[in-house]
């Protein structure tokens, strides 16, 4: 324990941007039901992420509201102002997505309904004495939301770099959602950690709930995807097992099982610090030529 | 150490709540967590749409009429608006001016504005058949409301929200329309309105270069006194309305998406128990964080949602693009939306 003082978590410098919401839009009549040509369990995959993602990111918002009153660093309070508002569009985007798949026949709504009881009762606000318990639930699902950040900035890692994808003809306009949503994953992937460093930092807290959100989406996914498989009208035999993850993650369609579970240990780290994972640079060179992030732009321009 | 049978018993207890589980799991992959009865994903508050324009026809002097075809099309009620996304990415809002009983299309009419911020000048030059467009609404900020008498004033392209609202009052009310605009052949529909008149003398038209400016005074002084004023057109006539009915019901064509201007008004936080003015040159935002820093904000412009709030007291001129018309009775977005009156009172 004599080197405990040296273990602080170590940012990069420059990787740091100021963070705004994009107001982007989508249009969905020409993706088709498997939208990776010819690979329903790619696709479904990728497709619980519009399961979780909106009841979850509205989630990340209301908790978020509340933590503002105790953040006493006027940068930190700016990065979670536009980080609050990058979620939001994130979770409107991904709201967009589900009437599409209704309108193929494949009804998401039981699903949802279960992860919205998940994310706003559960997970919700409870009711507490104010004070120490109230400050406990609150500290805990901030330190939830920082485990789950070093997720999707993983994830949003993969898809900027998933060629995989383009080589196989997979739908844009779903390419482009997913890539907009992942680079500001990654352009914000520091917020929701130096968050929690700043109001608890706690390590105990930082492994026990990156325990319990680590368990918690892997049950949620495999269950999304066992759900779509098994609704999917155009399928016979739904089903899907951990092999066929670990074989699309090899092809490169999905993200890898050992890359998965390498970044374990790096959270874990004494040292982490996300912005040492992923590249600001890239993400941002990414929202450059996105075309839903430019027409974006182009209307903000109109609106001035 | 526990014993070789316990960990046997364990290790036998978890296989068979495997077996059980599994065949449970490939049942209903659902089960058996519990769900919200009235989920909230899944439900966007606006839908685009994509549609294809059908037509793209003059209808008068530097007017087109637009046509966009769909099938099963959300319903709207007369004075609503579309807003259509443009090929460059510009947003703007046209009043609708078709059917509301058709769920097959859409109408809407633009006039050329020669200095604008360029939104009529694509729909004009760039927009032609078959174009695809992105729309999103209809919603409804000019909603008709039931009342003895209507008295309708219109201004040039400002005729389209009162065009359905005409057809849709029911045989036998009494109305009238004050129709102006600088010359007949810049006015559109008005062969539609000599059918809805039926010779009855109930519409008005007045263009400049034949009659002069319109006689607002004349037209008011014969109206029943009950009756609910409506006033679509250029800022000048609408000023000219407002000021002799204080509560007449007003459209503007471009709601300005500038959060400036307006006049400055009073706001009343009402659970802080603070009173303060917003300046002409300033948002409600950022009066609201001078007072509390802690207030919540993101985009600053309309679109994330983060800064709505509850409206108690007072009439909201929304500006933003999200919210849905039922959010819009009680909340607002208050890095862009305004006070329509000299007041407002927010739940903050």
């Amino acid at each position: 324990m004599s080197n405990k003082q040296a273990r602080v978590p170590l940012p990069v410098t420059g990787e740091r941007v100021a963070l705004k919401a994009r107001k982007v839009s989508f249009s969905w009549e020409e993706t088709p039901l498997h939208w990776v040509p010819g690979d329903p369990f790619a696709t479904h995959t990728m497709n619980v992420l519009h399961l979780l993602l909106p009841a979850g990111e509205r989630w990340f918002v209301h908790v978020y509201r509340q933590i503002l009153p105790y953040i006493r660093d006027d940068r930190l309070r700016e990065d979670v102002l536009g980080f609050i508002g990058q979620e939001a569009v994130h979770s409107q985007a991904h709201d967009e997505v589900l009437p599409h798949l209704r309108e193929q026949g494949l009804d998401p709504t039981p699903y949802t309904a279960q992860v919205d009881w998940f994310f706003e009762k559960l997970l919700g606000d409870r009711t507490l004495p104010p004070g120490r318990a109230r400050r406990w639930w609150l500290m805990e699902r901030v330190a939830l939301i920082a485990a789950i950040e070093h997720y999707t900035a993983f994830l949003g890692d993969w898809i900027l770099n998933a060629r995989e994808l383009d080589r196989r003809g997979a739908d844009p306009t779903m390419l482009d959602l997913l890539r907009w949503h992942g680079a500001e994953e990654v352009e914000h992937r520091s917020v929701a950690f130096d968050l929690f460093m700043h109001v608890d930092g706690s390590y105990r807290r930082r492994a026990r709930t990156w325990a319990l959100a680590f368990t918690t989406l892997v049950f949620l996914w495999q269950r999304g995807i066992r759900f779509f498989l098994a609704n999917d009208p155009t399928l016979l035999e739904g089903k899907g097992s951990f092999r066929d993850f670990y074989v699309r993650g090899r092809r490169g369609v999905l993200p890898s099982t050992g890359a998965m579970l390498r970044s374990i240990p790096r959270y874990l780290s004494r040292e982490y610090h996300p912005s040492q994972e992923g590249s600001t640079e890239q993400a941002v060179a990414y929202l450059a030529s996105s075309p839903a992030a430019l027409a974006a732009l182009a209307a903000e321009k109109g609106a001035k | 150490m526990p014993g070789l049978r316990t960990l046997a018993v364990v290790a036998g207890a978890a296989l068979l709540a495997r077996r059980a589980l599994r065949r449970r799991i490939q049942d209903s992959p659902l089960w058996p967590m519990p769900a919200l009865t009235e989920p909230t994903s899944g439900r966007p508050r606006s839908r685009a749409l994509r549609l294809p324009v059908t037509a793209h026809e003059k209808v008068a002097d530097g007017v087109v009429l637009l046509r966009l075809e769909g099938h099963d099309l959300p319903r709207w009620e007369p004075g609503a608006h579309l807003d259509l996304v443009l090929p460059s990415g510009l947003v703007r809002q046209y009043s609708l001016c078709g059917d509301p009983e058709d769920t097959s299309s859409y109408t809407v009419a633009v006039r050329l504005v020669e200095d604008g911020r360029g939104g009529s000048r694509e729909v004009h030059e760039q927009v032609c058949e078959g174009l695809e467009l992105e729309v999103r609404g209809p919603r409804n900020r000019f909603p008709l409301v039931e009342a003895p008498a209507y008295v309708f004033v219109a201004g040039g392209i400002g005729i389209t929200p009162v065009l359905p609202m005409l057809r849709a009052l029911p045989e036998g009310t009494d109305w009238r329309l004050l129709y102006g605009g600088r010359s007949r052949a810049s006015m559109p529909f008005l062969e539609e309105l000599a059918k809805l008149d039926a010779g009855r003398g109930r519409v008005r038209v007045v263009a400049e270069d034949e009659d002069g400016r319109p006689d607002l005074d004349a037209l008011f002084a014969a109206a029943p006194k009950d009756a609910a004023v409506y006033c679509c057109g250029p800022e000048g006539l609408m000023a000219a309305v407002a000021e002799r009915v204080p509560d007449v019901r007003l459209e503007r064509f471009a709601p300005s998406t500038s959060t400036r201007g307006n006049g400055a008004f009073e706001l009343e936080l009402r659970r802080s128990g603070r009173v303060l003015t917003v300046p002409a040159d300033s948002t409600v935002l950022a009066a609201v964080r001078a007072e509390l820093p802690d207030t919540l904000y993101s985009c600053e412009q309309g679109f994330c949602g983060t800064c709505q709030q509850r409206v108690l007291e007072g009439e909201v001129e929304h500006r933003d693009e999200l919210l849905t018309d039922a959010e819009r009775d009680d909340s607002m977005l208050i890095c862009v939306s305004r006070a329509r009156g000299a007041r407002l009172v927010l739940d903050m």
